[in-house]
């Protein structure tokens, strides 16, 4: 009888986590946090970076959340769950200022940013705020890797294009001629609209 | 009464997560805090080493003004560099100036004598990708390592390899290389007299 | 002079070459969802105007009379959103008494605000630039709403001509705004280096 309820759970836990990955990724399909989606994946570092910083406080936030969900006051919860993520996103910060300074600087003010980021109040609001402490955990770092898959996805396009290398490592051969307009805001808005369309296009032929 | 204990009955989850909070912040800080710090010296000495490589130590010794063509007041650090053995082997000091789309800001550094530019290294820019980003490229840097430390002549054709007065812009971003060179030329007689002044270059 | 000059500069900057949504990619998320139509737009440009400034001022004089006299710059982020947020429920509840019409034209759109990173960004940003003067911080951010409301009407002009146009059934929504957004930064870019 225990063991009906463990593989229900497990059966429940990979559903979880891999609808963060794919069928509900933050950023392609419930379209949220795009403002860090855009600005930080000229190059594939500063997109790991954020990804992981995101993983981080989505997963301590879920946690404090979960744990304090019965004893919240409704209308006194956002308060709460901005209080909480803005320590966390503090301490990301300082953890970033002081063994990673070059990222922090080449992020520089989106990192902060981090605490009015929809998917982290959300996945609060949808996720922690009702459930166990080990579900809301699933759920975070299965949201967190598929925003950090999709930022990736693409930096690595732009700067592959941009620089004709991929995480500093030359990819292109020396012929290639870099398209500058990949580094810049034009190359951001427009890759990742394309990329949207052809989300949809796969998505469509899936259903 | 009962409206204080209405507040704290409503609100003691706030209090006490703030209080909470706040304290792991604070740990957190005062942790870190003496890192970051360091952080932040290492990222100028770091410049200013791979511009002075003799140099051993650098520290700042004053802050000059400087006036900008417009008439605009701005500060600059002087760093000086010592070898090993204590000596002075150089200079270095950081300038803006406007450049294409913004202001470019510069750490300059020059030999002990102030007679020849060490060369340049550029803190902020924010220059067009794959044209004016190219002033941080050694093909325009090196043109400066050497130069001698008056003013400097932007050409559009010549031969980049020699050093001296004259100085090849960037092909495709004529703007970004002027600004460089005005920026220099704008600061080096300057900084120049104000050091002279307080005494500290010898007249050998 | 001098000083109105430079604070017509500081604006005119961050209007058209530091727009927020442009260049800093602040806003994107209300800047895609609301910008279907003109009216639309505008309210919530609006709405956005009013709270970033109101925002800026306040966090710059939190920032500069308690935050850094007494060296507690670390827990700048949590007072930057907590002033925001309140100052969003505070705006709320003042205009529902007191301006009932203004408020239902502002509608929704102000609860949303909160969570727009655009007024933290800007917050941050002035914090970032170093500015050390009330009035041009002021200036600054009633800047960036004017710069964002011309930005979301452009785009909610756009999207409107773009209903009748024959989009792909895979880009049509959020794709192809985006799409739009990027020519419009190109666009943009032509201003860059207006100010010597």
């Amino acid at each position: 009888m225990s063991e009906n309820v463990q593989t229900a759970d497990l059966g429940l836990y990979r559903k979880t986590f891999i609808a963060g990955l794919w069928q509900e990724n933050p950023v392609l399909r419930l379209l949220l946090g795009m403002c860090p989606t855009l600005a930080v994946t000229a190059a594939v570092k500063p997109a790991l970076t954020m990804g992981l910083s995101v993983i981080f406080v989505l997963t301590c936030s879920n946690i404090v959340v979960s744990l304090m969900r019965n004893l919240l006051k409704p209308h006194l919860r956002i308060l709460m769950f901005t209080l909480t993520i803005a320590t966390f996103v503090t301490i990301a910060d300082l953890f970033l200022k002081a063994f990673q300074p070059v990222m922090s600087e080449t992020l520089g003010p989106y990192v902060p940013l981090i605490i009015v980021n929809c998917i982290i109040i959300g996945r609060a609001e949808a996720c922690a705020s009702k459930n166990t402490m080990f579900i809301s955990i699933i759920d975070a770092i299965g949201m967190g890797c598929g925003f950090t898959l999709a930022l990736c996805v693409l930096a690595s396009i732009r700067e592959l294009l941009a620089t004709g290398k991929v995480f500093e490592m030359a990819v292109m051969p020396d012929a290639f001629v870099p398209w500058a307009a990949m580094s810049m805001p034009v190359g951001a808005f427009i890759t990742l609209g394309l990329l949207l369309g052809l989300v949809n296009v796969i998505t469509k032929k899936q259903s | 009464m009962s409206k204080v204990k209405h507040f704290i009955q409503q609100s003691w989850l706030l209090i006490v997560a703030a209080f909470c909070f706040g304290l792991l912040i604070a740990v957190t800080n005062a942790a870190w805090a003496p890192r970051i710090e360091q952080n932040k010296i290492d990222k100028l000495n770091n410049l200013i080493s791979s511009l002075l490589p003799e140099g051993e130590s650098f520290e700042q010794i004053t802050e000059l003004q400087v006036t900008s063509p417009k008439g605009k007041l701005l500060t600059s650090n002087l760093y000086k560099a010592t070898s090993e053995a204590g000596d002075c082997i150089g200079w270095a000091f950081n300038v803006s100036g406007p450049g294409f789309a913004d202001k470019i800001e510069l750490v300059v550094a020059v030999d002990k004598n102030f007679d020849k530019f060490a060369g340049y290294a550029v803190l902020t820019s924010n220059e067009t990708p794959g044209f004016g980003d190219k002033i941080k490229l050694p093909y325009y840097r090196n043109q400066f390592v050497g130069a001698p430390a008056e003013k400097l002549e932007p050409l559009k054709t010549g031969d980049p390899q020699i050093i001296d007065a004259q100085v090849i812009a960037i092909t495709g971003a004529t703007v970004s290389s002027d600004a460089v060179v005005k920026i220099l030329n704008n600061s080096v007689t300057q900084i120049k007299t104000q050091m002279q002044d307080k005494g500290l270059l010898s007249d050998e | 002079m001098d000083t109105l000059t430079s604070l017509l500069l500081a604006f005119i900057s961050i209007v058209l070459i530091n727009n927020l949504v442009f260049t800093k990619f602040l806003g994107i998320c209300p800047y895609l969802g609301v910008s279907g139509r003109i009216d639309m737009a505008f309210g919530m440009g609006m709405a956005v105007t009013f709270v970033v400034t109101l925002s800026g001022t306040l966090t710059w004089l939190i920032d500069h009379l308690i935050l850094m006299p007494y060296g507690l710059e670390v827990t700048r982020y949590i007072c930057f959103i907590l002033v925001i947020a309140s100052a969003v429920q505070l705006v709320e509840m003042y205009l529902r008494k007191f301006f009932p019409s203004l408020y239902e034209s502002f509608g929704i759109f102000l609860p949303l605000i909160t969570t727009n990173c655009a007024i933290l960004g800007l917050c941050l940003f002035i914090n970032l630039w170093g500015i050390d003067n009330l009035v041009e911080a002021v200036v600054l951010s009633f800047g960036a709403g004017v710069g964002f409301t011309m930005a979301i009407c452009i785009m909610a002009g756009i999207r409107e001509n773009l209903k009748m146009a024959d989009v792909p059934k895979a880009l049509q929504g959020a794709p192809i705004t985006l799409i739009t957004a990027g020519i419009l930064t190109l666009a943009f870019m032509g201003f860059a280096g207006m100010i010597k």
